[in-house]
């Protein structure tokens, strides 16, 4: 049962008719059947070429958008792999299409990067002297237009950033997924683009961790020294808390990562103390807890039970207030050093939206090879993913049958 | 009692002492991490290889992003030495963080992905420059 609803990017009136098009282009794609016909720009619009889209959906196609802050690279970070884990399948690039694409797409997501949104390029930066991080480096119009757009089912043509030769490419075709995830600098920057989100997460790195990560990422490099990367730190970190910073008050779910508390001196950023920090009273999103909802509890899980290895694993849950929201945080210093120990503290954690017991541990399991496999990181991470899956069942199954309205572009 | 079902997993989560990524032997990141009795073994050897690459085009891009890291580096500390709080010093420290990030996202996918990234490009375009096999 599929039902035909025809959407333009640009409004009806103007240089778009669809009963004669001049050229046409076929797009099939899993229910969707795309057309779309090149017609003249209107000034500005910066909707690409807009075209006129005409989408078949079995009438389910209401997108669910997530936004991701990190300051990591884009859609190769192992928090997107985790999440679209979850979900079931790889997420891959886009097959076929340019091969410095930072597009992810797998069965059920898709993940953009908003790199893809700077309006000036690695010259046009230099040019007028802003980093990346900078607002003015970036379109906002054009990513809350194309977000709105693809959550409505309708599909756009999104510009790639080269991070290889730092210039804006031609653009490439995003069709609306089940789940699309902006992953970037700015994701919960714009408030328009913020309201669009069904859920919103952001990374916080510490500064004494990023350096530690930053050192393992760069010291192979032979034009990198420890003062290389010292530096490039301290240059972007007044943009950073300007512009990246601010937006974690936003946020429904904060993963903060710390130096561990149970080492002395640990500099080297492998034992990690991570903090889960989730919104109270976000729709759809129940935050995960340890024994007993809304009080405060210290667990330290080794004991007669079970057995640790150095440095053992702390656990903290509490109520909290950030940025003036109520919160829970739940917080875990250590690693796992075995299956054992995973499946333990799994057993012990509560709303964690698992479907079987097991499933936490298993997604781990999984990703034995993953970055963070063995702390908070990876656990956190999976759990949101989790939580996120949650979130997309508890939307789809609230929507009715009624066809989507047409959008306004 | 609840029964837990795993699908093709390794049994244990044991960190070996050899890598913390796959147990590819071609690839690189091999380091030591404290033993069980908090001793610290503090020799962390990276041994740079790019598994998978199999492309020449992707053997360029890896190549072309080790020398922008390299130029943008020495470029950065020449633009700063005047001052270290202008703006020109700022962009040039984020395009060195933007080509470091982008060669560890290259590298991180080979490990991870364990094939070439140009591999579905290629299987359309055998003929390209970009397509020829590199061999190591």
């Amino acid at each position: 049962m599929s039902v035909c609803s025809a959407y333009t990017t640009q409004s009806l009136n103007s240089t778009c008719s669809i009963s004669t098009p001049a050229k046409t282009h076929l797009g099939f794609h899993q229910k969707q059947v795309v057309f779309y016909r090149r017609s003249s720009k209107r000034g500005g619009s910066g909707s690409g070429s807009g075209p006129c889209v005409i989408t078949c959906s079995a009438g389910d196609s209401q997108t669910v958008v997530i936004g991701l802050a990190a300051d990591s690279g884009c859609g190769k970070s192992t928090f997107m792999r985790r999440l679209t884990s979850v979900f079931g399948g790889a997420a891959e690039p886009p097959k076929g299409g340019n091969p410095d694409s930072n597009t992810l797409i797998s069965d059920m997501t898709t993940v953009i990067c908003l790199d893809d949104y700077h309006s000036l390029d690695r010259t046009g930066r230099k040019e007028k002297g802003v980093t990346a991080l900078d607002p003015r480096a970036n379109d906002f119009d054009l990513m809350y237009e194309q977000v709105k757009a693809i959550k409505s089912g309708v599909a756009v043509d999104k510009p790639i950033y080269n991070h290889v030769t730092g210039l804006l490419d031609p653009p490439e075709l995003i069709k609306p997924p089940k789940i699309l995830v902006i992953e970037g600098l700015h994701p919960m920057f714009d408030e328009r683009v913020r309201d669009l989100l069904d859920f919103s997460i952001y990374l916080d790195i510490s500064n004494e961790v990023k350096f530690a990560w930053k050192i393992q990422r760069d010291m192979a490099e032979r034009g990198h020294s420890l003062e290389s990367i010292r530096a490039s730190i301290e240059a972007r970190k007044p943009d950073f808390d300007a512009y990246i910073d601010p937006q974690k008050k936003y946020a429904d779910a904060v993963i903060e990562v710390l130096p561990t508390q149970l080492v002395p001196d640990d500099n080297e950023g492998k034992v990690l103390r991570v903090r889960l920090i989730m919104k109270e009273g976000v729709k759809h999103f129940s935050p995960v807890y340890l024994f007993d909802e809304g009080s405060t509890i210290s667990w330290i899980p080794c004991g007669r039970k079970l057995t640790c290895s150095y440095p053992g694993i702390k656990f903290h849950y509490g109520p909290d207030t950030y940025f003036g929201n109520e919160v829970s945080i739940l917080e875990m210093d250590g690693q796992f050093d075995r299956l054992d120990e995973l499946i333990y503290v799994e057993s012990h954690l509560s709303n964690i939206s698992t479907k079987f017991y097991g499933e936490v541990t298993q997604q781990m399991l999984k990703h034995a090879d993953f970055p963070g496999s063995n702390n908070g990181t990876g656990l956190f991470q999976t759990i949101v993913g989790l939580k996120i899956r949650d979130l997309y069942e508890q939307i789809t199954s609230g929507k009715t049958a009624a066809p989507l309205e047409a959008t306004k572009a | 009692m609840a029964t837990l079902r795993f699908n093709s997993l390794t049994g244990t989560l044991e960190k070996n002492p050899t890598s913390s990524f796959s147990s590819n032997p071609r690839l690189s990141w091999a380091y030591f991490q404290c033993n069980n009795k908090g001793e610290r073994r503090a020799s962390r050897m990276t041994v740079k290889a790019m598994g998978a690459a199999k492309y020449k085009g992707t053997q360029m891009r890896e190549k072309k992003l080790t020398e922008m890291i390299e130029k943008k580096v020495t470029e950065a500390k020449q633009v700063c030495e005047g001052d270290e709080t202008s703006d020109e010093c700022k962009v040039a420290w984020d395009e060195v963080e933007e080509v470091s990030q982008a060669k560890a996202d290259l590298r991180l996918r080979l490990e991870i992905e364990k094939k070439d990234p140009l591999e579905s490009f290629c299987e359309e375009n055998p003929e390209t420059e970009e397509c020829k096999i590199y061999e190591d």
